[in-house]
């Protein structure tokens, strides 16, 4: 296609970017000179690349016109930055477009109003997707894959660059979601502290003023963050309020925030409607939470087991593996259940012989000593009102309410 | 030789000419703190420029010239803030720039690449050099200049020592590794080059010397300045002093050196105890294996030196202040004893073999200077080396290089420009400064120096104290008495200061010292001066004999087993000293009279000045340079030579491989033709060993280096090896090959000896593996042999490494035990680090093949129950525990146990027996595998002990069973603090601790 393009075609299309390019910071028009940066997303520069391909001597063009050469420093690299793109040496195209980047922040950083935050977050973007380009060209040749990793640090750059006072606070929540995104990749998310708490601890700024998308996002990754914590407290009400804010029809992302809030709301003791994981598609946690439901512990450790590599991945393995004790719960709850059916009046004391059948019944044997361990454990944190009676071996359960219900609170933690 | 003739005729002039400029001086330099009343007047404002070079420049100088010190800087700073606020003049300031510059330039030739290692060395090697130097100078002028300048070796050495006391826990523990900005590390370092190569330290310093020798001298002569500060100026610098010529015996002087100044700048806690095990052991073999190349003649000489003037050792608990007066006598002494020339000239012999070459070649080259100068300096250079003490070297040094400058230009051609440069320029400045002499500045320098109070203090002397000074030297009625009284108040200063109690004193209130009758300090002033010291001596030592004497006995211990010959020669050489001694005391004293008188007359103004002047004057023509090369040329030849040395034909050579033998020092095998391709490939090792460990496993940022060409290959072929973090390029000669290593492994493995041992051992191991890039089967069995050892030990830092390590070396497919290693990597993590996402990806790592490990399984086991808090499941996976699994279990077993207990006591009513708990908590062995009642009980009574000590209620039914009261417990359990819990946090490096494990 490039072949058809004639030289001066080519020089016309490039001639016209640049032109683009620099109109649209002297009318500082943000819209306009967004498309203009997103080498990798945008079709827009599709003709360009092209164009870059069958001309060789594009350098000549940025510095013929002084008003287009005052920004060479930003429109070079970037051209070479599409071009490389456009060959697929995305590595290298990272390499190039971090330099116009740098370079574009350092004119926005004189720029007093925020017109241009759009063409910062498309940077902010483009980087960021070039990095994970160029990692994974960099890890299919055996290099070890560093661009996502300078990526965050020049993004670092740009918080720095926006999270001060004034007008271009604004931008900033974009680009911490940014950072996360590129953290959680990572597997550096220590390094979100430092940005979390820039943006909580200025009081001068409302959270709320943020663009909403940015806030459901952020609220997005630091509930994720507080399930990492387990302090499911906090990350039920960071995920409930980027559930709340983000649209229904994106099921995306509506999955995407399920997924760490159903384990959270389920440690919390509320389970979801089977249809709400129908609808997201969500049904490994099935037998998670038809083992809630039943006390079959034996079901629990089967989903655990199966969906054992997803969980790790997505980190919430350890909160699921946490449920156990309030199936556990629910076991002895059903006995206690079935036993008042029978006699009511000696149903609070349950004995052990009998909670250590159900659990052989459902294919787990333990001894006596294991027994008197677990109901140790239920009674400590709360899941079950009573006491154990060792000479006895017998649960002695409360008349009143035996069992408490989570209800919202998490099981003490040990 | 003509060196002894000359002497002589020296010490004559220099009584009359110098004194008057000379007693100025040495008010200049003690009146910050005296001030006030009689050296003012004496000093008029002449020779403003020589005053302003001596003091205070120097400290600024180094700082500036020194880019590469940053060791020092915090105390430079320091230093040098103080200095500006007594307010010297700033030209000096400048003057002493132009030295270190020069220095530097010449020093960063040579070292730069790897500025740590390099500077370090350098350092080390500065303070050597300095000490040679000066030496040097000492040899030129008088013969008596030649034994000094073991003596001035020998304070290297002892400031070493002292310090060296302060980082031995460091050393022993091996932390110092990781702590390598800490001056124990550096210590240790300097250490570990004697011993590997001893030559290499020195050689090194060798070189810097000669090139930059003026700029070293000031450096010196500012690391003195801290040393002292360190030592507080008071017993604890005489102590040095004297452990010094142990420990140079032992360690090179280098080394001892360095290790002193860093200790000083970093009061580390830890290193003072520690250090002496070290040099104690180590170094004694060490010297005898360098015996041979000559250090172990300077060192006897040292050692003599200090059992001869025993007043002078006894006192060396005396602080600054004593020392500086015995350095005057003993500087006197030696001005009178001309004679002993030829005793010195043993001295020098010993010297020259010792590395600091340059003191022979001085005496050769360098023509004798103008007497009186000539003796001036050797009365320094004697006082700094006798009194070793720190404070006394402070003005010798300067002394020195003043000397030093005016030979250099002669030597000059082989110098390197920068060095010749300074060498001038301090010789401009030395020109005028002739005339300063001095015992007696000697003496105020040492109050400035010990004065060890912090630099801030010798900058503001209490008005108060001025005051009192003021009046002490106002019931002066004759000359006589106000330079007793002078010596009184520098003592009480320099007390004062030592004890912090500068500024809180009442000085208002405190009594003035009888005067001692003028008479008496006129006719006899050499007895005179004796008695000073002798009552010095007595009142430092009822406070820092004990101190003092152990350093003395190790000396004295190592001097009589390592060298039995080179001990005789210094024998003699303490007698010529105290004649010495004598006679400069006269003299002082008469300056002083003078200066006094004219004190008075001259304002305060003046004052300062003169004290600037005192040290300029002296302009000792030595060969710096000469001496340095041959410092070289004696490391080269790995000191057999040594003695030969001296032979100013040669030297121009030995410059000219001055460079090349550096580098050959570092890199053994290399001959000197290859200096320059050796010296790249040097630099650029010298800037990847930073980054060595980091990028040890993949090439990645340094894709470009050829790290086959940089691999050294060891030649060592010690199985046994200590541990020292590199601080340089490593030495091929002091690395062991893989054969070697592998020996190493085995000998550790079989070794019956502590864990710290076997962790130093296997460290220094490592090192080797890491220095000649070896990543095979036996880098993993090293890694792993550590790591289990550091887990039974407790040591998880060092398991940690260990870990790290392994799993870059299993990732790379290199057989080893890795799942028992990721066994222990889940547990660790679960259990210790508490990272939820650490130990989610390491879970996730796990292959379905390493999950059917026994190892993994388990601590997969062991994990579920520790989150699930199931205490029964835990304490049953503990004893079933393969491998080490135990160990990282028994971290956990308190906290698992006090859980449980808490769970128990809420969980059981009314009572549970203790029996019981103690079976399920692991106190003893459940019932079906109950073995002996023996251990059963035992473990009752353990469990019964636990509970009692983490607040349980434990009550007996009827039965006569121990029963827990669940609900009386509840509310009454708590967590002991551990017994062993530190306030830094790390048990492990407490110094009780670890003086009860050591051996």
């Amino acid at each position: 296609m490039a072949a058809y393009l004639s030289l001066a075609e080519s020089q016309r299309r490039i001639a016209g970017y640049l032109h683009r390019f620099v109109d649209a910071i002297a009318r500082q028009d943000g819209a306009t000179l967004r498309p203009l940066l997103a080498v990798s997303s945008g079709a827009s520069l599709l003709p360009i690349s092209d164009a870059l391909a069958n001309f060789p001597d594009s350098s000549r063009l940025v510095t013929q016109s002084d008003q287009i050469a005052q920004f060479a420093e930003i429109l070079l690299p970037l051209l070479r930055s599409i071009q490389s793109h456009r060959l697929r040496c995305f590595a290298e195209a990272y390499s190039s477009y971090e330099k116009a980047a740098n370079a574009f922040l350092q004119e926005f950083r004189n720029w007093e109003t925020p017109w241009a935050m759009e063409a910062v977050h498309a940077i902010a973007l483009e980087i960021r997707l070039l990095a994970e380009k160029g990692d994974r060209e960099l890890a299919s040749v055996g290099k070890s894959p560093e661009k996502l990793q300078a990526a965050g640090s020049f993004l670092m750059k740009v918080f720095g660059a926006l999270a001060g006072k004034g007008p271009k606070r604004v931008g900033a929540l974009y680009i911490t979601c940014q950072l996360f995104k590129i953290y959680f990749k990572l597997g550096t998310v220590h390094l979100c502290r430092s940005v979390i708490r820039s943006i909580e601890t200025a009081r001068i700024f409302d959270f709320e003023e943020f663009p909403l998308k940015d806030k459901v996002t952020y609220m997005y990754y630091t509930g994720r963050l507080e399930v990492f914590n387990e302090s499911f407290l906090a990350a039920d009400q960071k995920l409930t309020y980027a559930l709340a804010r983000s649209d229904p029809l994106n099921m995306s992302n509506m999955r995407m925030i399920l997924k760490y809030l159903i384990p959270v709301k389920l440690s919390l003791g509320i389970l979801p409607k089977m249809s709400l994981l129908k609808k997201y598609s969500l049904m490994e946690y099935k037998d998670v939470i038809e083992a809630l439901k039943t006390g079959d512990v034996r079901l629990l450790r089967q989903a655990l087991q199966d969906h054992e590599e997803q969980f790790l991945r997505s980190g919430v393995y350890l909160v699921l593996e946490k449920l156990e004790l309030i199936v556990y719960q629910r076991l002895v709850k059903k006995i206690y259940i079935i036993q008042k059916q029978k006699d009511p009046d000696k149903a609070h004391q349950i004995k052990l012989d009998l909670i250590i059948k159900a659990f052989k019944w459902l294919g787990i044997d333990m001894d006596v000593d294991e027994g008197e361990c677990i109901v140790t454990m239920l009674i400590y944190k709360n899941l079950i009102k009573g006491y154990f009676a060792h000479k006895s071996k017998v649960c002695v359960l409360s008349k009143n309410d035996p069992f408490p219900k989570l209800s919202g609170k998490p099981v003490m933690a040990s | 030789m003509s060196q002894g003739g000359e002497p002589v005729a020296g010490i004559n002039p220099n009584p009359s000419e110098n004194q008057v400029t000379y007693v100025g001086q040495p008010h200049a330099s003690s009146n910050p703190y005296l001030t006030t009343p009689g050296p003012q007047v004496w000093r008029p404002p002449p020779q403003p420029a020589p005053t302003s070079w001596s003091y205070r420049p120097e400290n600024p100088s180094t700082q500036n010239g020194y880019p590469s010190n940053y060791y020092y800087d915090p105390q430079r700073d320091a230093s040098a803030p103080s200095h500006t606020q007594s307010g010297p003049s700033p030209t000096p300031n400048a003057q002493l720039q132009g030295y270190n510059t020069p220095y530097a330039t010449s020093y960063q030739s040579s070292v730069t690449p790897h500025n740590n290692s390099a500077d370090y060395a350098t350092r080390f090697y500065s303070n050597a050099n300095i000490n040679s130097s000066s030496l040097q100078v000492a040899p030129n002028q008088n013969t008596g200049a030649s034994n000094q300048p073991p003596f001035q070796n020998s304070v290297g050495h002892t400031s070493s020592t002292t310090m060296s006391n302060s980082n031995i826990y460091y050393n022993a523990s091996g932390d110092h590794q990781n702590t390598a900005t800490t001056a124990p590390s550096y210590q240790s370092g300097g250490y570990y080059y004697q011993q590997t190569g001893q030559a290499y330290g020195y050689p090194s310093a060798n070189q810097g010397c000669t090139t930059v020798n003026p700029s070293y001298q000031q450096q010196y002569g500012q690391q003195y300045y801290y040393y002292n500060h360190p030592a507080g100026g008071t017993s604890v610098g005489t102590e040095g002093t004297m452990p010094g010529g142990a420990n140079a015996g032992s360690h090179p002087g280098v080394a001892a050196a360095g290790g002193y100044s860093y200790p000083t700048n970093q009061p580390p806690p830890p290193g003072t105890s520690s250090w002496r095990p070290d040099p104690g052991t180590p170094t004694l073999p060490l010297v005898q294996g360098v015996g041979a190349t000559g250090y172990p003649a300077q060192y006897p000489g040292q050692f003599q030196a200090y059992p001869q003037k025993p007043a002078d050792q006894a006192p060396a608990s005396a602080p600054a202040l004593l020392l500086a007066s015995n350095n005057a006598n003993q500087g006197n002494a030696f001005y009178s004893q001309t004679p002993n020339m030829h005793v010195s000239s043993t001295n020098q012999f010993q010297q020259a073999s010792q590395l600091s070459q340059p003191q022979p070649q001085p005496q050769l080259q360098p023509p004798p200077p103008p007497y009186p100068v000539q003796i001036p300096d050797t009365r320094q250079i004697q006082g700094s080396s006798q009194l070793h003490r720190n404070m006394v070297q402070m003005p010798e040094t300067r002394q020195v290089s003043k000397m030093q400058i005016p030979t250099n230009p002669r030597i000059a051609p082989g110098l390197s420009t920068g060095t010749v440069k300074v060498d001038r320029g301090s010789i401009s400045t030395g020109g005028p400064a002739k005339p300063a002499y001095v015992s007696v500045t000697i003496q105020k320098n040492e109050t400035k120096l010990t004065s060890p109070a912090e630099d801030a203090d010798k900058g503001a002397i209490p008005v108060s104290l001025r005051a009192y000074v003021e009046r002490s030297f106002a019931r002066c009625k004759t000359d006589a008495q106000r330079t007793a009284n002078q010596a009184l108040m520098k003592e009480v200063i320099t007390k004062a200061s030592a004890e912090g109690t500068l500024f809180t004193k009442n000085w208002d209130l405190e009594p003035l010292f009888t005067l001692p009758s003028g008479d008496a300090t006129n006719t006899n002033s050499t007895q005179e001066s004796t008695i000073f010291s002798s009552l010095n001596k007595e009142k430092r030592k009822s406070r820092w004999e004990p101190v003092e004497e152990t350093p003395e006995k190790k000396v004295e211990l190592v001097s009589s087993s390592t060298n039995g010959g080179p001990s005789n020669i210094a024998y003699s050489r303490p007698e010529a000293t105290p004649k010495l001694d004598g006679e400069n005391w006269n003299t002082m004293k008469f300056v002083k009279a003078q200066k006094q008188s004219n004190f008075s007359s001259s304002g305060r103004g003046s004052f300062k000045k003169q004290r600037t002047n005192s040290f300029i004057r002296k302009p000792p023509e030595n060969a710096n340079s000469s001496s340095d090369s041959d410092k070289e040329r004696e490391l080269t030849k790995y000191y057999s030579s040594a003695i030969s040395i001296a032979n100013t034909p040669e030297e121009k050579k030995r410059r000219e491989h001055r460079s090349k033998r550096f580098d050959k020092r570092k890199i053994e095998g290399s001959t000197p033709n290859n200096s320059s391709s050796i010296l790249t490939r040097k630099a650029n090792a010298m800037l990847l060993a930073k980054n060595y460990d980091e990028n040890s496993g993949t090439d990645r940022a340094v894709e470009d280096i050829d790290w086959d060409s940089l691999t050294v290959k060891g030649t060592c072929q010690e199985i046994e090896k200590r541990y020292l973090r590199l601080t340089s390029a490593p030495d091929p000669s002091t690395v062991r090959p893989e054969d070697v290593l592998e020996k190493a492994l085995k000998m550790v493995q079989t070794s019956n000896k502590n864990y710290l041992y076997k962790c130093d051992q296997l460290k220094s191991i490592r090192q080797d593996l890491t220095v000649q890039r070896i990543q095979n089967e036996l880098t993993v069995k090293v890694y792993e042999t550590h790591a289990r050892l550091a887990i039974q030990y407790g040591d998880l830092a060092e398991y940690n490494q260990c870990q790290s390590q392994l799993k870059r070396l299993y990732a790379e497919g290199i057989k080893g035990c890795d799942n028992e290693f990721s066994a222990y990597h889940l547990l660790h993590v679960c259990i210790h680090s508490n990272n939820k996402r650490d130990l989610l990806s390491s879970m996730a790592r796990l292959s379905i093949k390493s999950k059917q490990d026994e190892a993994v399984k388990h601590a997969l086991k062991v994990r579920a129950a520790v989150s699930s808090g199931n205490y029964l499941l835990f304490f049953r996976l503990y004893k079933a525990a393969p491998n080490l699994n135990t160990c990282l279990m028994d971290l956990y077993m308190e906290k698992m146990r006090f859980e449980a207990v808490k769970s128990m006591s809420k969980a059981y009513r009314p009572t549970l027996p203790v029996r019981y708990v103690a079976q399920i908590l692991g106190f003893m062995k459940s019932s079906e595998e109950k073995e002996s009642e023996i251990t059963d009980k035992s473990g009752f009574e353990d469990c019964e002990q636990w509970l009692k000590a983490h607040g349980a209620v434990l009550k007996s039914d009827g039965s006569g069973d121990l029963q827990l009261d669940g609900k009386a417990s509840m509310t009454t359990l708590y967590m002991p603090e551990p017994e062993n819990a530190v306030s830094h946090g790390d048990a492990s490096l407490a110094v009780d601790d670890f003086l009860t494990r050591a051996p």
